[in-house]
Parts: structure tokens; C-alpha cells; sequence
């Protein structure tokens, strides 16, 4: 039986190719996964061994209950570590905010730069690629990056700001590579010598204290006697735990990012398994009498049916195999290309994992021989009677009553947790039950499928029956003659692009939404913004005094405790102005009146307080006050601080704060580039205030959504090419199946372009069936999300986009065509007559 | 030599205008000492709105000899005209057409496609063609063969000789130069084989349909005006008003 089978496989090596494609690259995409993720963890880990290197004990301040109120090291507990036994040399790091400023007169980036410390000796673990280490109070070095993009020069004078956006003057003299790390990655960093770094920032202690010991000073031996100079209250570990510990923080970020691509990876496989179904049940059917006649020569069924997973096993161990392949070469290359387009990510040897070998293989083979089960079932069903009948009967399909009830259990119970998770509290939680009645609903319409594809066809295919004449007419009888093959085939695409349509219907749907809330409540041409501490209050008079502009809203806030509650929370205010009405869900402005406050909702559920009810507030001017609450606000579209007061009692409770934002309307009629010179000329003097206007926020808000959209779609865009394969696989058994068919046409005078564009169109009917089916499905369910996500949606399709999908879901399945179209019609007439 | 001698006169003799001539026409398989001569120079005529029966043994070369005649096969060498049009030397496409318009095919199995009924596989030459069925000679020709209430059924709902007859039907519909009919009745049994004949006879009679049929099955050829015989590719007898009887015998001089 093994030789058989082996021999059936060297057979129809050519028909296998496909099937065995589709499996290779589900693989391959999980593989890569695996690859990518590896390679980078190993790039951390290699690079953060290198730079624990240098440190034999770390001194970090203890994790308390809440990370932003860990205590930095003092000056005092240095001294202590420096005057420990076995420490040859001890160093405090400085990181806080030093924001630089641009040749623009302005604090560069949406963040201030960071402002560290470089030590001076052999602890240093900066890396000067250019010019030369701080090492007085007016030098600065700047990181390569920030350097490059914001166009300063070693030998330059920068100014940097202070912690209270006081700028100081300092010379450039070199610049440094961030390494790996992240934060400098994104806000870009100054270094300065410690006592500078120290001054700049404000920090009133060090981050961490690096240790190197004595000459001769085991590390644990350093660490013990380091953590008992310093006593309770401090983590103290070994250089080499310490680099454990980086390793492990990056190691959490990388596992989020594998478990993203790895659900990706599984809808590619999902697809891939009903690919490899469809081929084994076709590849079953055809060999009807091969199989009957190993029956009839003593093949028990045991056999027949081990040939049958035999043959999928050996097709998904070599397909896997060179999944892996594949993957390898994807995971190498997708590094390089984010390293390239500038990812802070260590280069390293591609890292090929034994779990990844391990994974891969299993994956590959137990979903091809999962998928070949069925298929495998059915081929001992055949009787060796078979061997005799000349013919092979068309398959012939009912609906069975099982089906039938399957089906409708599916819809049914999808339909009805989908409405639970549309109605239920929005959230998290009404998103997942979304998705579960999502994909119940799913399987009932894969269970349907036989049923519904040939109305389908009839309908997707009645403009192309009628535009392409017989060959259309005959596409479109050929593309509903095997319900079962046609619905598998068809499944796989519907796959994809249902997700794709649902993507892309939340995200314009959720767009369109905010964007409206966010007009509604109201509507603003300008926002200055500080991009650290506050706007002088000078700067929001000088606003109100341009003649182009004509509203100009302040928003102040700080922290205060509230009793009974979290501490702590945002109290804030507001400088009235008549046309600036935010939206209360309950309550009213016009009542907030000394003594009163208005809440946001979660907060007010939080501290159990209710409209009309009382809260007491502890104040920093005034001692506790209580309020009245007499207003509810919805925090995510309100522009309000969580507690809101009177700017008078603002005043009086906390003093003269500065301004937080700063919401500005040109006058109606001026034109839109004066009014924005005005408010940007008014913020000049201020280097941390940064002017953006709604279109600025709207248009980097809507990149970073395209962007999203446009990741997801390419990495959804892997199974609707296995899907594809699909349809080629399915169209090629087709064309052989009906050799004779196909020489009869052409004997009757059929050209071989018609026979050409037969198929052709017979794959743009499965393709746009497909993807309809995938569309409607996508809407509706891109609907149900988006309604877990927030109240009052907005309901959106963005029908250009989803056209896009279902033509290019019809496109590419006329590609998909062409191979099997040419081999059927150029096939000799003669011969095709004479075969079977 | 003596016997295609013969042949040649007798074509002059019965029509001026023959559907279908061939002249020394040879069909080779195969390459070097492996190369089979299917036809070794076969000169032929088949008189318009005759019944010609092609026989002879297996391998004889009766079937290459047809599907020469009817453009789905390429020729070696020699010619064939069908009507005024020679056919060899066309290339695939202009064959297609001619086959389209001239040519009409019954074949021994697999005549119709699966998917299509009855009335629409009788008028799918016609729609490839793009052409309109003449109502009159559709209505006539699904009488000839008693296929009225059967239109609408499927190739699978009809029993053999119901699916034949379709065939022959489809055949006539689109009025051919000449219809091919290879083996029509070797899959069915004798009663429903002397139905789908007489179909063919009674449209060459009635409708001056020209036919040429290749059979082994003496009685089908006993149908025809006209037997031919094949033997290892050459044209090497021939009987005019066949009888079962004589066909046999002809045939039984040439098995000797």
C-alpha cells in the first residue's frame, strides 16, 4: 500500500504543487513569525549582555504599589554605595525631560527630548560615535537621529530647556548612538555631564546606580555587600540578572507582537486546511476507480483509508518543510526591511529556533492530514463494484436534514450572541462577544454554503451569462454544478476579505463617529498645547487680543485627592466663553456656580457620587471643599477635565495655574493661513507651546488609521493568495474532470479563446461570489463591532474600498484561471475524446 | 490498385459535387522506427445526400480516417476538401469555425454536456455559431427523432438511445455540409441502435442530409447507401446497397 501511495504522489506531482503551496506559505507566515521575533529577541539579548557587561551590581529604587510614585535614588544612598566594601567605582544615571530646541525657535518633536546623564569612566555605557563625551557644564552631546533630523552639527551651539522652560545655552560637542533604547528612540535624547544633566532636568535623584567592584570582587559578593550598606528599600541585583531583567521587560513587548502575527498565521492556516480539504475530496472523487479497483484486488477500507492520510502526511511534511523555508527567508527579510526603514531593532543572525522547526512541522502536517480525514473517509465508501461502471457519475447534491439543522443552529445561535454583544455595555468584553457570534455565524454559513453558492452563481453570474454568450452561459452552469467543491472553494476566499471588509468598516465607521462627536462638541480651528508643563497664562491673553481670532478658551487643570476615591484626579476649569458649551449627558452648565463641580461619568461612578450629591475635595490653597455636583459629562468626547469648577474656584483652591491647552476660533471670514500666522506668531515666545489645528490632528490621526488599515489588509492579503491557490487547484481538477466535456465543445466548434474565457469567467463567478459573501458579512459584522465600541455610531461603508476587494477578489481569480484554461484548450481534440 | 480504381469511377459516376473528397491522404503517428502509418494514401469522395458507412477491422485506421475528414486531426499529407473548402493547411481557429458551420458530430459516448437540457444542447451548435434556430426545422427535426416531451430533461434523466437521438438532433439542427457520426450506436442495445439508423436514414432521404458513420456493426452499416472498407490504411472495397449479409461477407474476404 506504502508504494502506492508513493507512486500516486509521483504521479500527480503537478497536482499536488498547488496544494502543497498553500500549506507552505500558512507555514511559512508562522515560521517567519517565530524567525523575526527570535532574531530580534536574540539582537536584545546579545546587546543587552554587552552592555550589562560593564556593570557588576545595579542599584534600582524599590517597586512600590504605583510605578509614577517610585522614589528616585538620593545623592545619599550613592554615597553609602560607594563606600561599601568591594565597590572599585559607583555612578548615578539622571533621565528626565531636557526639551531641545529647533532652529525654529521651538521645542522639537510632539514630546521633549530626553535629558540624561553620561558618567564619565569605564561605567559609561553611551556610545560616542562623533566628537567627544560632556565633560563640562556647557557641553551637550545629542543623539545621531535627533542630530540628523532636526539639522545640528557637532561644534554648534543647541539651547535645551529646563525643567521649568528656562533655555540654557550649551556647545555641541559630539553625538551618541541610542542603542536600543526605546524611549530615546521616540523622543530623542540630549547628554550632559551628571551634575548638568541633574540641573536640567530637575530630577532630584538617580534612576539607577551602576556599580563596578573591586578588582578581584565577585558580583554576588559586590551585590551582598551593596544591598547591606544600603539596607530595605532598594533592588540591588548582579550585572548579569540585571540584563536578565532588561531582556525579559523587551521579551514581553516581543511575545505581544508574536501573538499578533501568530492570529494572522492561523486564519492563513484556517484557509489553507479548507484549500487542502477541497483537493483531497476532488483528488478522492476522481480516483474513484483507482480506489475500487485496490479494493477489488483486496485492499480492505483500513488500507484504502491509510493511503489516503498517508499521502496528506507525506504532502504536509514536505510542504512544511519548505514552509519553513520560506518563513526563514520572510523573517530574515522582514527585518532587514524594518531595520532599513529605520526600527530601532539590533541586527543579528537569524535565529532558526527548535521550537520554531517544531511548530512549523506540526503545524503543517496535522493540519493537512486533519483537513485530508474527510475526504480519506469517504474514499472507503467506494464499493469495488466501481471498478466496472465506465463512467464516473456527477456528483449529485442534496440538502441533507443534518445540514439543514447544522446550519440553522449555527446562524441562529451566531445571530442571537452577536444582538447580546450589540445591546450589552459597550466595551471590551460586548467586542468579544461580537466576535464569537461572528464566527459562529461563519461556520452556518460554511455549513450553507453547498446550498446558497448556486443562487449565488445565478445571481453573481447572470451579467457575465449574458455578456460572454455560450461561454458565459456555460461558466455559470459549470460553476454551480459541484455545490460542495464550488462552496469550499469560494469559503476560502470569503475568509479573507470578510475580515478585510470588517476592518475597514469599523475603522471608517469609528473615524466618522469621533470626528462627529468631536465637531458636535466643539468645534475648534486651532489647539495650542504645551509639550511639557504649562502655557503661561500670558500666552492665552495674547490670543485674545488678535484681532483674527475670535474665541479663545482656556483649560487648566491639576492633581488633587478626592476622599473615598483613587488619588489621584484631575481637577480642572475652563475661562468661560458663551459659544463654548460643551455637552453634559445629564445636568447642566448654566449651574455650575461657586461651590459646584461637574464629573465625568466613570469618575462619578467611581467615587459613588450622583447628580445633586456632595463630594469633598482636598485643595492645596483651601483646605477641603465640599461641591455639589451638578453635572455628568461622557470623558471620551469631552474636552473637560474628569472634575470641572469654576475658574474662579479654580483660582482660589489651587492658586494661579498655568494653562493646559488652549482651544482657538479665527473670526468668522478670516482668512484660515493669517489666522494661524497670528495665533503661531502669539506662541513664539513660548518654545514648548505647539500649534496644531484640527485639520493637522485630524490628518495624522487618519494617516495612523490608513496605516493600520492598510498592515492589516497586507498581512489578510496572505490567505486570500492561498485562497487563490485555491481556486486554481480546484479549476485545474475541474479542466481535467471534464477533458471530454471540453473536446466535445471544441469538436462543435467552440474556439479555444472561448474555451479560454469559459474558465475564466467560471472563476470570476467563484471569486465575486466569494468576496460578495465575504463583504455582506463583513459589513454587517464591521457594524456590530463598531457599535461595541462606542454609543451614538455613526454607520459607515466605505463602498469604494470594499469594491476594491470584491474586484480584486474577481481579478485575481480570472489569474488564478489562467494556467488550467490553457491546458484545457490545448488539449488536442482527438485525444481528449479518446481518454477516460 | 484495381480496387480504388474502381471507387474513383464510381464517385464520378453517382455526383458531380461531393460533400467531401480526400486525395492521397496519409496520416503518420510517431517518429522514426517507432512511426505508425495509420493512413498510407487514401483516396476518397462522399456524394452529397448519401448515408456512407466507413468499415473495417480494428486498427484499419477507419476512425483516423474520420477525424481527418472532419478537421479534428491534422493530416500528414494529401488533402481534404469539405465542399469548396480545402481544409488541410488551416490553421486552428479557421478550423473551428468551419467545423462550426459545415460539420455536425455524433459520437459513440459523451455526447452531451451534463449540464445542459435537451432542447439546449439540440441548440448549443447554433449558439456558439451565435446563430438563430430556424423554429420550422427545430420543430421538424425534435418530431423525426420523438423528442417532444423530453426537452427540458437533463443528458442524466434520458436513457441511452433518448441521448443519442438528442445527438442526432443537435447534428441536424444547424443544417451541416456533413455530419460525422463515429460508432453512434455501439453503447446501445439493438432495438434503440435500429431507432437512432433509422433517424439517420430518414434524414438523408427526407432532408438530403449527407452522413458518413464509422461502424464495425455490420447491421448499422447495412443503413447506409454506401460501405466503404479500410485495412491497415489504405481503401480496399466497397459495397453499394448493403445488406447485413454482404457486408459480412466483404468483411470475412478481408479478415482472410
Amino acid at each position: 500500500m506504502f508504494r502506492t501511495t508513493l507512486a500516486g504522489l509521483r504521479a500527480h506531482k503537478l497536482r499536488l504543487l498547488l496544494t502543497s503551496l498553500a500549506i507552505a506559505l500558512g507555514v511559512g507566515f508562522i515560521a517567519g513569525t517565530f524567525v523575526l521575533t527570535d532574531t530580534i529577541q536574540a539582537g536584545f539579548t546579545e546587546k543587552f549582555a554587552a552592555a550589562a557587561d560593564k556593570i557588576d551590581v545595579a542599584v534600582l529604587p524599590a517597586r512600590s504599589e504605583d510605578a509614577e510614585s517610585s522614589r528616585p535614588l538620593s545623592e545619599a544612598a550613592l554615597e553609602k554605595v560607594r563606600a561599601a566594601e568591594g565597590v572599585g567605582e559607583a555612578q548615578g544615571l539622571i533621565r528626565g525631560s531636557a526639551a531641545l530646541v529647533g532652529k525654529d525657535g521651538k521645542a522639537v518633536g510632539s514630546f521633549p527630548t530626553a535629558g540624561i546623564s553620561l558618567p564619565e569612566g569605564p561605567l559609561n555605557r553611551t556610545l560616542i560615535t562623533s566628537g567627544s563625551a560632556p565633560k563640562t557644564a556647557t557641553q551637550a552631546v545629542l543623539d545621531e537621529n535627533t542630530a540628523k533630523t532636526r539639522g545640528f552639527a557637532v561644534g554648534e551651539t543647541v539651547t535645551v530647556l529646563d525643567s521649568k522652560n528656562v533655555g540654557h545655552e550649551f556647545t555641541l560637542v559630539g553625538l551618541f548612538d541610542i542603542g536600543l533604547d526605546q524611549q530615546l528612540a521616540y523622543t530623542g535624547g540630549v547628554g550632559f555631564t551628571t551634575a548638568t544633566a541633574k540641573a536640567m532636568t530637575g530630577e532630584k535623584g538617580y534612576q539607577e546606580i551602576d556599580v563596578a567592584a573591586a578588582e578581584g570582587v565577585g558580583q554576588e559578593k559586590a551585590r551582598d555587600a551593596v544591598a547591606a550598606a544600603l539596607g530595605p528599600g532598594y533592588r540591588v541585583t548582579t550585572g548579569e540578572q540585571y540584563a536578565d531583567d532588561l531582556v525579559k521587560a523587551n521579551g514581553a513587548d516581543d511575545q505581544l507582537i508574536t501573538m499578533g502575527l501568530l492570529m494572522f498565521g492561523l486564519v492563513a492556516m484556517f484557509v489553507a486546511a479548507l484549500v487542502i480539504y477541497n483537493t483531497f475530496n476532488i483528488l478522492v472523487a476522481q480516483r474513484t476507480r483507482e480506489m475500487a479497483l485496490l479494493r477489488c484486488i483486496g485492499a480492505t477500507r483500513g488500507q484504502v483509508f491509510g493511503s489516503i492520510v498517508l499521502e496528506s502526511a507525506v504532502v504536509g511534511g514536505l510542504s512544511s518543510v519548505f514552509g519553513l523555508l520560506i518563513g526563514y527567508g520572510m523573517g530574515t527579510g522582514a527585518l532587514s526591511v524594518l531595520i532599513a526603514i529605520g526600527a530601532p531593532l539590533p541586527s543579528a543572525t537569524a535565529a532558526l529556533a527548535p521550537r520554531t522547526i517544531v511548530v512549523a512541522l506540526l503545524v503543517g502536517v496535522v493540519v493537512t492530514m486533519g483537513a485530508a480525514l474527510l475526504p480519506a473517509r469517504s474514499a472507503t465508501r467506494v464499493a469495488p463494484i466501481a471498478a466496472l461502471r465506465s463512467q464516473i457519475e456527477e456528483q449529485t447534491f442534496r440538502t441533507g436534514v443534518l445540514r439543514a439543522i447544522s446550519a440553522a443552529v449555527f446562524l441562529v445561535a451566531g445571530t442571537a450572541i452577536t444582538v447580546i454583544g450589540v445591546t450589552m455595555e459597550r466595551g471590551q468584553l460586548a467586542l468579544v462577544v461580537v466576535m464569537a457570534g461572528g464566527l459562529l455565524f461563519f461556520l452556518g454559513v460554511l455549513i450553507l454554503g453547498p446550498v446558497i453558492v448556486k443562487p449565488l452563481a445565478a445571481f453573481v453570474g447572470w451579467l457575465p451569462g449574458r455578456l460572454f454568450g455560450v461561454p458565459g452561459r456555460l461558466a455559470l452552469d459549470n460553476s454551480g454544478r459541484n455545490p460542495r467543491r464550488s462552496a469550499t472553494t469560494t469559503v476560502a476566499l470569503t475568509v479573507g476579505v470578510t475580515l478585510m471588509t470588517l476592518i475597514s468598516v469599523l475603522v471608517g465607521t469609528l473615524r466618522l463617529t469621533y470626528s462627529h462627536k468631536l465637531d458636535e462638541q466643539f468645534p475648534v480651528d486651532y489647539m495650542v498645547q504645551s509639550q511639557s508643563g504649562g502655557l503661561p497664562r500670558a500666552l492665552g491673553e495674547a490670543l485674545r487680543d488678535r484681532p483674527e481670532l475670535a474665541s479663545v478658551v482656556a483649560i487648566r487643570e491639576t492633581d488633587a485627592k478626592a476622599a473615598g476615591g483613587r488619588p489621584p484626579y484631575r481637577v480642572g476649569t475652563f475661562t468661560a466663553l458663551p459659544d463654548f458649551t460643551p455637552k453634559l449627558t445629564s445636568g447642566s452648565l448654566d449651574a455650575l456656580t461657586p461651590g459646584t463641580v461637574v464629573v465625568a461619568d466613570h469618575t462619578a461612578k467611581d467615587l459613588g457620587v450622583k447628580l445633586g450629591g456632595r463630594m469633598p475635595l482636598r485643595t492645596a490653597k483651601a483646605g477641603t471643599v465640599d461641591l455639589t455636583v451638578v453635572g455628568l459629562f461622557d470623558a471620551e468626547t469631552s474636552p473637560l477635565p474628569e472634575m470641572t469648577v469654576p475658574a474662579g474656584d479654580f483660582d482660589r483652591y489651587f492658586g494661579a495655574v498655568d494653562d493646559r491647552q488652549l482651544m482657538v476660533n479665527a473670526k468668522d471670514g478670516t482668512d484660515l493661513d493669517k489666522a494661524r500666522k497670528a495665533v503661531e506668531a502669539a506662541a513664539q515666545p513660548y518654545p514648548t507651546a505647539k500649534v496644531s489645528s484640527s485639520t493637522d490632528i485630524r490628518g495624522a490621526l487618519d494617516e495612523a488609521l490608513d496605516m493600520m488599515v492598510m498592515i492589516i489588509t497586507g498581512l489578510l492579503g496572505l490567505s486570500v493568495l492561498i485562497s487563490l491557490l485555491g481556486i486554481a487547484n480546484t479549476l485545474s481538477l475541474s479542466v481535467h474532470e471534464r477533458t471530454r466535456e471540453s473536446a466535445l465543445l471544441r469538436a462543435l466548434g467552440l474556439t479555444r479563446p472561448q474555451l479560454r474565457r469559459t474558465l475564466s469567467v467560471e472563476a470570476l463567478i467563484l471569486g465575486l461570489i466569494g468576496a460578495l459573501v465575504g463583504a455582506a458579512l463583513g459589513v454587517a459584522f464591521g457594524w456590530a463591532s463598531a457599535r461595541t465600541v462606542t454609543d451614538g455610531v455613526i454607520f459607515t461603508v466605505p463602498v469604494l474600498q470594499i469594491l476594491a476587494f470584491v474586484a480584486v477578489s474577481g481579478l485575481a481569480g480570472v489569474i488564478a484561471a489562467v494556467l488550467p484554461a490553457r491546458r484545457a484548450a490545448r488539449a488536442s481534440i482527438v485525444d481528449a475524446l479518446a481518454a477516460g | 490498385m484495381t480496387i480504388t480504381g474502381e471507387v474513383g469511377a464510381w464517385n464520378a459516376r453517382e455526383s458531380a459535387t461531393p460533400a467531401v473528397v480526400a486525395k492521397g491522404l496519409t496520416k503518420v503517428y510517431g517518429q522514426g522506427d517507432a512511426a505508425v502509418h495509420a493512413l498510407r494514401g487514401v483516396d476518397v469522395s462522399f456524394a452529397t445526400g448519401a448515408f456512407t458507412a466507413i468499415m473495417g477491422p480494428s486498427g484499419s485506421g477507419k476512425s483516423t480516417l474520420m477525424h481527418c475528414l472532419a478537421g479534428l486531426d491534422t493530416v500528414s499529407g494529401g488533402q481534404v476538401h469539405i465542399g469548396d473548402v480545402e481544409l488541410t493547411g488551416l490553421d486552428d481557429r479557421r478550423l473551428t469555425l468551419l467545423r462550426r458551420e459545415r460539420i455536425g458530430f455524433i459520437f459513440q459516448a459523451f455526447n452531451l454536456l451534463p449540464t445542459l437540457t435537451a432542447e439546449q444542447n439540440i441548440r448549443l451548435p447554433l449558439e456558439i455559431a451565435g446563430r438563430q434556430a430556424d423554429q420550422d426545422l427545430f420543430g421538424r427535426v425534435v418530431e423525426t427523432v420523438g423528442l417532444r416531451d423530453r426537452l427540458g430533461h437533463k443528458p442524466a434523466q434520458l436513457s441511452g438511445g433518448q441521448q443519442q437521438r438528442v445527438a442526432v438532433a443537435r447534428a441536424l439542427i444547424s443544417k451541416p455540409q456533413v455530419i460525422f457520426a463515429d460508432e453512434p450506436t455501439g453503447n446501445l442495445d439493438s432495438r434503440s441502435g435500429a431507432e437512432v439508423l433509422s433517424f439517420l436514414r430518414t434524414s438523408v432521404r427526407e432532408l438530403g442530409q449527407t452522413i458518413v458513420m464509422v461502424t464495425h456493426d455490420p447491421v448499422a452499416a447495412s443503413y447506409a447507401d454506401r460501405v466503404i472498407f479500410l485495412r491497415d490504411g489504405l481503401l480496399v472495397s466497397e459495397l453499394l446497397r448493403p445488406t447485413p449479409q454482404s457486408v459480412l461477407d466483404t468483411l470475412m474476404k478481408l479478415e482472410a
